[in-house]
């Protein structure tokens, strides 16, 4: 099924991409209408096709992290005439990376990697900002002061968010603390229900969460009367009273940039970072729930952060363990940031 | 953390197994007559699809069960006409209804994402009501296929259908009502899952449990009855993975999200090992010798 609908995209890209300068292959991990993750993604690529008259984007999803997406990229190279391949997921590297030196022509770029090529780029965006942010929100309107987090794996991005989401929780209530469980996978509704009803049940009241659509816990958590902070899309409509604020993507403006610097033969590969300064990553309105004086304390925070006179990562802290991470008044290089592998102090659970 | 870990685990293991314990009756069923569905992931899909439509539609979450069932049921068709009228080979049918399913679940969902659904309320103890219909359907359906007439022929099916159609039994009429009943529980077990359990329609978001239960079948010993300890013992191992860790153990999580499997697997051994030649209606070894 799913090859059948990869043959039909390509099949009809072949028989029109004669006229237009670039075609722009995108891959998607899971559904492109998954409300979280994968959308945000789309929404890019719409973005794209519509400021830049012309170009024409192929996007094909549900494609794993294995060598079927190396095939992938390489059809739409050869069948689809893509020049430019935006590779969303981050399993999809080493590939790119393989496909970038037996195409030297075509543009490939990452979502989130750490490894450039002569022909290959990441971008991403760094959502511990509005994380944090989000987690002042949260730990404010815990009454408990017990905060869950449901996450898919424990990847560097995912772990970041867990740490900002702890430190800004813990600006607001000292005390805080987040109790992590994986789920496995970037898409497991079953799961991410059960994992909301379980936190739930421990007597946690705020959750946030990093999987690739946040629909499943935001409406478990609203049935069973507890708060959450959403990731990738806003899903308040869907969550009215439990939704206390979100850290959401925007990718259009920097898929735009990318690709006409590409177009007009200016690219060089590299890592393109963006936050929540330049509008990548918004913070998202807030719920009902938080009172006006924290959505002042937030919003005075944020101010900060936008004029640099806060930063997230940045020492003291203190690691699960009790021992030093970092020291006062020093900023976590950005290599130990993007390879992040441990907890801060008040996180509960592993990183395995 | 034991007092969190034990408050309202039954509860939660029910609530985890209940869309699989559907599944689970409704392949059971459908194997007692001789067949061997592997679409049943495809039908839940398409249950779990309609019935978050209509449920989305109507703002009737009963009315999404039924719609549900009624998917199933229609996607189960497709499998009785190609392994009953055209005797297709029975697996293969079984994986072409498993990606007609996905297909055409993912085609109809695409326009469904994102809408907001009231759903059941909770009950007692955090219970819904597709977790009672769940366990209910047990006994009905144990006492049924064991004490009555009908029973009794759906079973001597799954035995020998030529000895069956020496006694004056149509075969071919009971099968079809065993794929069937297979097709409707497992339509209200993809429904129960979008409807009750996450609120969520998601691509594919049955993520293999189809496929388990059909598993499971065995682990039961094609007995209604047993179908309810099966699936709660997977229910339990992951409701068990996921509250270890909201109970902040330290027991790694990829160890935890192997538990549903690795319990399942040596419950399998154990009564295989027991239990020489299987104990499964006799129809099914026609497929191996086929």
């Amino acid at each position: 099924m799913k090859l059948l609908r990869h043959l039909a995209v390509l099949a009809f890209a072949a028989g029109t991409a004669i006229a237009h300068a670039a075609t722009i292959g995108y891959i998607y991990v899971g559904p492109e209408k998954d409300y979280g993750y994968n959308t945000s993604m789309d929404l890019g690529r719409k973005f794209v096709e519509k400021n830049i008259p012309g170009t024409k984007t192929l996007h094909v999803e549900n494609i794993p992290e294995t060598a079927e997406v190396e095939k992938v990229m390489e059809r739409m190279i050869k069948q689809g005439g893509a020049s430019i391949i935006f590779a969303t997921s981050y399993g999809y590297l080493d590939y790119a990376i393989a496909l970038g030196k037996k195409y030297p022509k075509v543009a490939f770029l990452h979502a989130g990697g750490l490894k450039t090529g002569d022909n290959v780029g990441t971008y991403w965006a760094n959502s511990d900002d509005a994380m944090y942010l989000a987690g002042m929100a949260a730990g404010a309107v815990s009454k408990s002061g017990k905060l869950g987090f449901i996450a898919a794996f424990p990847i560097p991005q995912v772990v970041r968010s867990i740490n900002a989401f702890t430190l800004g929780a813990q600006a607001m209530n000292p005390n805080a603390t987040t109790t992590v469980v994986w789920t496995g996978g970037w898409l497991q509704p079953p799961k991410e229900a059960e994992a909301t009803n379980s936190l739930a049940d421990a007597g946690i009241d705020v959750i946030g969460e990093q999987v690739d659509s946040p629909m499943t816990i935001a409406q478990t958590a609203e049935k069973r009367g507890i708060y959450m902070v959403g990731k990738d899309v806003d899903v308040s409509k869907l969550a009215p009273k439990a939704v206390l604020t979100g850290a959401s993507w925007n990718w259009g403006p920097t898929m735009l940039k990318l690709t006409k610097e590409i177009q007009a033969g200016k690219w060089k590969p590299s890592h393109v970072r963006g936050d929540l300064k330049d509008g990548t990553v918004v913070l998202d309105p807030f719920g009902p729930a938080v009172p006006e004086g924290v959505r002042k304390t937030v919003l005075a925070k944020k101010d900060d952060i936008l004029k640099d006179k806060f930063i997230v990562w940045s020492g003291p802290m203190t690691g699960q363990d009790g021992k030093a991470i970092l020291p006062a008044g020093t900023r976590m290089p950005m290599e130990q940031l993007e390879s992040m592998n441990f907890f801060v102090k008040g996180v509960v659970g592993t990183v395995q | 953390m034991a007092d969190t870990l034990l408050q309202g685990l039954p509860v939660s293991a029910l609530r985890s197994a209940a869309p699989l314990l559907l599944v689970l009756l409704g392949e059971c069923l459908t194997q007692r007559v001789g067949r061997i569905n592997l679409g049943v992931e495809g039908q839940m899909l398409v249950g779990a699809v309609a019935g978050y439509g209509v449920t989305a539609v109507s703002g009737q979450p009963w009315l999404g069960m039924v719609a549900g069932a009624a998917a199933g049921a229609l996607l189960s068709a497709v499998y009785a006409l190609l392994t009953v009228a055209a005797r297709a080979d029975q697996f293969a049918s079984g994986l072409a209804v498993l990606m007609l399913g996905f297909g055409v679940s993912a085609y109809a969902g695409s326009g469904l994402v994102g809408l907001r659904i009231e759903g059941f309320a909770l009950g007692a103890g955090g219970t819904t009501p597709t977790l009672w219909l769940a366990v209910a359907l047990v006994p009905l359906i144990g006492l049924w296929l064991y004490g009555t007439r009908t029973g009794l022929v759906w079973r001597a099916v799954g035995e020998s259908p030529p000895a069956a159609s020496a006694a004056g039994i149509t075969p071919w009429k009971v099968i079809v009502a065993g794929i069937a009943a297979g097709g409707v529980l497992s339509g209200l077990g993809g429904a129960a899952l979008s409807i009750d359990h996450t609120r969520t329609w998601a691509e594919g978001m049955t993520a293999g449990r189809g496929l388990i239960a059909v598993g499971l079948v065995i682990v039961a010993r094609w007995n209604p009855w047993l179908t309810l300890p099966a699936a709660l013992l997977f229910g339990l191992a992951e409701a068990l993975s996921l509250r270890l860790q909201a109970g902040g153990s330290a027991v790694p999580a990829h160890l935890l999200h192997t538990l549903p499997y690795l319990a399942s697997l040596v419950v399998f051994a154990v009564t295989c090992a027991r239990l020489k030649g299987g104990g499964g209606p006799e129809a099914l070894r026609a497929v191996f010798a086929r």
